[in-house]
């Protein structure tokens, strides 16, 4: 049974792989789905499965890549994530501070006990007590 | 140099540290050469275990790069693969090595009387 859908969800997967993996495994590899999807394996696992192979396929050093090779790919992708964390990060915290000036002083916790200046009674947040001592707040 | 590595590996359990996929792999291509669909039907009638595909061409990549495997000319667009030598001796050694955990596993369960 010929069903375009599921056909085009593996191809994608198998686009994935390195292109060496492809030129060497990739007719196969499609062959082999169609068979498995017409015995009823579930189009979907067959692709989580040959994702899962595409990304291992990509981490594994083959003989003439030197390992730094890899771990400075792992480096670069861990960098751009740790910027588009950075970057999210700001925004994200703006964002909160806006939330909680326009709800009034709701940063202070109700449930909370009013610190007493100078005192600092938990080591978590020794910089927060000690501007609101200098100014004389208390939630 | 391959080889030379390969000649020091013999008597050692090369299988230990290359997953239980790969070892059912293994066994099943020691009793034949196989392409993929005919080795993941193998391997769920001898051991029940439902081998993805993408695991499937992941294990065939490590043992043919340890030389445990070989691939054989293409019949269609499948590729047959066949056990070698050090393949053999691999999963004799490995296989001797369950078995003796096995054999103790049983025996304490005997002697524990669980």
């Amino acid at each position: 049974m010929y069903d375009p859908q599921a056909t085009r969800l593996v191809e994608t997967a198998l686009r994935c792989y390195p292109a060496r993996w492809r030129r060497r495994h990739g007719d196969e590899a499609a062959v082999l789905a169609a068979l498995l999807i017409r015995d009823g394996t579930p189009a979907g696992s067959i692709a989580l499965s040959y994702l899962a192979g595409a990304a291992r396929a990509w981490l594994t050093p083959r003989p003439g890549r030197p390992l730094s090779t890899v771990a400075c790919a792992l480096l670069v992708a861990a960098c751009s994530l740790g910027v588009s964390a950075g970057l999210l990060a700001p925004a994200a915290s703006a964002r909160a501070a806006s939330t909680s000036q326009a709800h009034g002083s709701t940063h202070c916790r109700p449930g909370s006990p009013a610190p007493v200046p100078g005192v600092i009674p938990a080591m978590g947040r020794p910089q927060v007590i000690i501007w609101e001592a200098r100014h004389g707040r208390s939630c | 140099m391959a080889a030379s590595r390969r000649d020091s590996r013999v008597g050692q359990d090369v299988l230990r540290r290359v997953g239980e996929a790969s070892v059912l792999i293994l066994i099943s291509l020691a009793g034949g050469p196989k392409h993929g669909y005919a080795l993941i039907q193998d391997i769920k009638e001898l051991a029940d275990v439902e081998l993805g595909p993408g695991t499937l061409y992941g294990a065939l990549d490590r043992l043919e790069r340890l030389g445990l495997i070989e691939p054989l000319p293409a019949d269609d667009r499948r590729h047959p693969y066949r056990i070698t030598a050090p393949g053999a001796a691999a999963l004799r050694v490995h296989l001797d090595s369950l078995e003796r955990v096995s054999a103790a596993g049983r025996l304490r369960l005997q002697l524990g009387g669980i």
